[in-house]
């Protein structure tokens, strides 16, 4: 167990420890207090205490209180890493402000203006505030503070302070928030809100939470740990063999080459720990992948106490969002990756959605002259069509794909658009199967053994979508970092050296088109078995250009990139923007006197009317503020910032003179 | 390390252009060109700007087709074909104004050259099978291998963005990418093209060492000819497109055409002019 002594922070590390614990206990308390951290809480243990005392039980109650201890407990542990990872050359102020934008803000619009609202009021702001940011850097001559001491050396001294102060951030983390919990809850318990019951609770916390902080503290510092630069002594180790032991020769060489790659390009990596920018680091990555896979994972457990009533109104606003998500990161497979520019994606949506439209409603059978098909049997056909409608989209995807063959960039663009025009108007006019203008309906939602897909629940369609997305990007990652993603980026970069350096033009783009309309195919799918219908009214060549504004917008290339600006684009433009006017009716929002003035000057004049217009105007804006996208992909960040980088390197200095001795080594390939 | 050894380079030509001619539109790019290249050659391609140099190395890669004659290797016509199916029959390159994938990294760029070594296909490398993992860390330790061909730092900087290497470490990565595919004949498009002496030393050398290490033939396009002489077996000289000389160094050095194609040979006009 901790000894006091251990735990008191070194006169080095205290402003270390104030810095990092101040800055992530504001945002976990906000969250607790002023949210409904809190309340989920004790409604939790209300339920295990008192079964069927509060609104959870069974299921829900373990997946809430799964998400809570998950939740609590990544958040300490992040803050062991980080106290761990900082170099500190960052200042505290600047910290805090950073922190400041990336969790108040939006925790503040979410809470006020719902989530997905929120998230796209942010992807504005966080564009702006980095402009600012850098504006406000440059006039001023920033200049980071110097790094800690003692940082360059990793052995095991180095390694136990890291350590040992990544123990005291958890410690000392989990002890302050336990203390400050412990002051409000006395606070409620007097006031006469807090159930006797809970007391009990408020005193086991209070003890737990600072040695859980220990224990998660040092499991952070263990994962900051594994970031460190190795020791020195190792490879010159290896280079020692190599001289002495002449029989093992084409092994050491091997080896040698090994320890070469990984030296200089794990220095070179900007992750390593200690870290400059520790917030961005891969480390702390893995932290907000946990915390989102288990916010997303038991969202609909938790809406109901983080936003109130209408939870099912918002899941299956979700369920539409998720599918821009999945025709997104398709699209950016064409376009990201491949670098074809593409506008007429939505033919392929159109492709899905008819599919399983057609097959899965009375349509079909009617054509035929049969007898309709059990409903029950059609529903479970759901399943393999996704997979079939998909298919079928990536053939037409690899069809309508041939012709463009031989053409690049605007000319490209104008044939896609053509493709985009032209399908969904064969589906109008193809009267006997798709029923013209008035779409399909009555298409069946799918069935799963045990599941209620009625339109009441959209719970099943929540996590359907989740699994949808899930396995999109799982594809996404691993095409990327094939041999055919390398092929793909390196056509995009040069078709004629890829060409040369014997890349099938022709295939690779083909399978670019086809892969990018198989998605599109599955989200189509989704699409016409959610809405229970198919309207050829939803395959516009705007939506083809919504579709691009969210691949270029989140980030052309970047996968997280591409989910953040499909979200952002969606709810900008169908939530915030078709809201406009009901909320220029509420006297008390500041829309309401906007309005009215202009209507003053503009008889007649609606939102609406201009919706379009203000989507412009937002997306010009983030455009100018962020070229690159709201979270760009790596290659393309480079690409935009390579003036500004290349001051920074001397290339002079890493450069070996030619003709000098250590040029040509013996280092060999036979 | 290399040793001097006389080669002998007997028995049927890798490469042979016959009679070779493009035309773009009425402009004779290239005209009547007969070329070959025996195993284990170095053989260069030289002559004035304009000369129709490049224009050979794209007829020979597939970038263009000729408009008449034909181009063979190894007794097989190369008639038709695309790039990508070009370099399958073996034969790489490398570019005059270094065409790398600028915002790949330099062992993504070398990955690109194995392309055709590896056969993971879509299921594969979306389920990761053992055969295409395997593959795939076979093709990184080959890659690095690759660079370590020119040294230790290539091999250093293989995570970097090639846009961050200086020109002549571009231009290694070029070859090393080229050498990714495992090619039989190796086309170089002015290796040396702005290097200072000191780099252009160091290409020469390697240009050699491909030869005598890998066993490689290779045909290059050179403007300097210095370093043509130096390095050569036989010399080509073009101009205007077509074959004005050709030879062992010493003879084109001393070729009189190739002096007036190099120095100028003063026309009727300019004749008139100067009276």
């Amino acid at each position: 167990m901790p000894t006091a002594s251990m735990l008191l922070p070194t006169r080095d590390s205290r402003a270390l420890l104030i810095k990092w614990i101040v800055g992530l206990l504001v945002p976990v308390m906000v969250f607790t207090f002023v949210w409904s951290g809190e309340a989920i809480i004790n409604n939790v243990l209300l339920g295990l205490i008192n079964p069927g005392s509060t609104a959870l039980q069974g299921p829900v109650l373990i997946e809430a209180a799964i998400f809570i201890v998950v939740f609590y407990a990544t958040v300490i542990a992040l803050t062991g890493y980080l106290v761990a990872a900082d170099s500190g050359r960052r200042r505290t102020i600047d910290l805090w402000i950073d922190i400041v934008v990336f969790t108040l803000v939006p925790l503040f619009l979410v809470i006020n203006f719902g989530l997905v609202v929120g998230a796209a009021l942010c992807a504005i702001i966080w564009p702006a505030y980095f402009f600012v940011r850098r504006r406000v850097r440059q006039a001023r001559h920033y200049t980071p503070p110097p790094p800690l001491k003692n940082l360059e050396v990793s052995d095991a001294e180095q390694r136990a302070i890291l350590m040992s102060r990544a123990t005291t951030a958890g410690f000392w983390f989990a002890f302050a928030f336990a203390v400050v919990w412990l002051i409000v809850d006395l606070i409620y318990f007097f006031v006469g809100q807090l159930p006797t019951v809970l007391l009990i609770w408020v005193v086991i916390r209070t003890i737990l939470l600072p040695i859980a902080g220990y224990f998660l503290g040092r499991l952070g510092g263990a994962v900051a740990l594994r970031r460190t630069l190795a020791a020195k002594s190792n490879g010159s180790k290896s280079d020692g063999n190599v001289a002495t032991n002449g029989v093992g020769r084409r092994v050491s060489k091997k080896r040698q080459l090994e320890s070469l790659s990984t030296t200089r390009a794990r220095e070179e990596a900007k992750d390593l720990v200690p870290n400059d920018l520790p917030l961005r680091s891969t480390g702390a990555q893995r932290f907000y992948l946990i915390l989102i896979v288990a916010f997303v994972l038991f969202y609909p457990v938790l809406d109901p106490f983080l936003f109130g009533s209408g939870t099912a109104g918002r899941l299956a606003g979700y369920g539409d969002a998720g599918y821009y998500v999945i025709l997104a990161l398709g699209l950016n497979i064409v376009v990201g990756f491949a670098g074809l520019l593409d506008l007429g994606y939505v033919a392929f949506f159109a492709i899905g959605s008819y599919a399983w439209g057609i097959i899965g409603s009375t349509q079909l059978t009617n054509v035929l002259g049969q007898a309709p098909v059990n409903p029950h049997i059609l529903s479970a056909l759901f399943w393999p069509m996704l997979i079939v409608g998909a298919l079928i989209a990536a053939f037409w995807g690899v069809l309508l794909g041939a012709p463009t063959l031989r053409l690049r960039g605007d000319y490209l663009a104008i044939v896609t658009l053509g493709f985009g025009e032209i399908v969904p108007i064969v589906f109008l006019e193809l009267d006997k199967y798709s029923n013209g203008p008035n779409g399909i309906v009555g298409v069946q939602s799918p069935s799963f053994p045990g599941v209620d897909w009625s339109v009441i629940t959209p719970v099943p369609y929540y996590y359907l979508i989740l699994a949808l997305i899930a396995f999109t990007i799982f594809a996404n990652v691993r095409l990327r970092d094939s041999r055919l993603g390398r092929a793909w980026i390196a056509i995009r970069e040069d078709e004629i050296a890829a060409a040369s350096s014997g890349v099938n033009l022709v295939n690779t783009k083909l399978f670019a088109f086809g892969a990018g309309a198989f998605f599109s195919g599955i989200a189509g799918a989704y699409h016409a078995a959610k809405l229970g219908g198919v309207s050829p009214d939803n395959f516009s060549f705007g939506d083809s250009v919504i579709f691009l504004a969210m691949v270029v917008i989140g980030g052309i290339g970047s996968i997280p990139g591409v989910i953040v600006g499909a979200l952002a684009v969606y709810a900008i433009n169908q939530l915030l923007l078709a809201q406009l006017d009901s909320l220029a009716t509420d006297p008390s929002n500041p829309l309401y006197a906007v309005h009215n003035a202009i209507v003053h000057f503009i008889p007649g004049f609606t939102f609406d009317n201009i919706r379009n217009l203000i989507f412009g105007i937002i997306l010009v804006v983030i455009m100018i503020f962020r070229p690159e996208g709201l979270i760009p992909s790596a290659r393309r960040r480079r690409e935009f910032h390579a003036i500004e980088e290349d001051h920074e390197i001397e290339v002079g200095a890493l450069d070996v003179v030619p003709g000098a001795p250590g040029f040509e080594t013996e280092v060999r390939v036979e | 390390m290399s040793v001097e050894q006389p080669i002998e380079h007997t028995g049927e030509p890798l490469l042979k252009l016959n009679n070779v001619s493009k035309f773009f539109g009425g402009l004779a790019a290239v005209q009547n060109l007969d070329l070959e290249v025996k195993p284990r050659e170095i053989i260069s391609v030289i002559g004035p700007n304009g000369a129709g140099k490049t224009t050979v190395f794209n007829l020979i890669t597939g970038i263009y087709s000729p408009t008449s004659g034909n181009i063979v290797l190894a007794g097989r016509s190369l008639a038709g074909l695309s790039p990508d199916k070009v370099l399958r029959r073996g034969i790489a390159r490398t570019f005059q104004n270094i065409r790398l994938f600028n915002n790949m990294t330099v062992l993504e760029n070398v990955l690109v050259g194995e392309h055709t070594q590896l056969k993971a296909n879509v299921l594969g490398s979306l389920f990761h099978t053992p055969n295409v993992m395997h593959e795939e860390a076979e093709a990184r330790q080959r890659a690095v291998e690759l660079l370590s061909f020119f040294g230790t730092e290539l091999v250093e900087r293989q995570e970097e963005y090639v846009i961050n290497l200086s020109y002549a470490q571009r231009r290694r990565v070029e070859v090393a990418r080229a050498l990714g595919s495992i090619p039989k004949l190796l086309l170089l498009d002015e290796p040396t093209a702005g290097m200072n002496e000191a780099e252009t030393l160091e290409a020469v050398k390697y240009v050699r060492r491909l030869r005598d290490e890998l066993g490689l033939t290779i045909l290059l396009i050179e403007h300097k000819l210095a370093v043509t002489m130096g390095m050569s077996d036989r010399i080509y000289v073009l101009d205007y497109g077509r074959k004005i000389a050709e030879g062992l160094p010493e003879e084109v050095r001393r070729d009189e055409k190739v002096i007036a194609a190099y120095l100028g040979k003063p026309t009727a006009a300019d004749q008139k002019a100067a009276e």
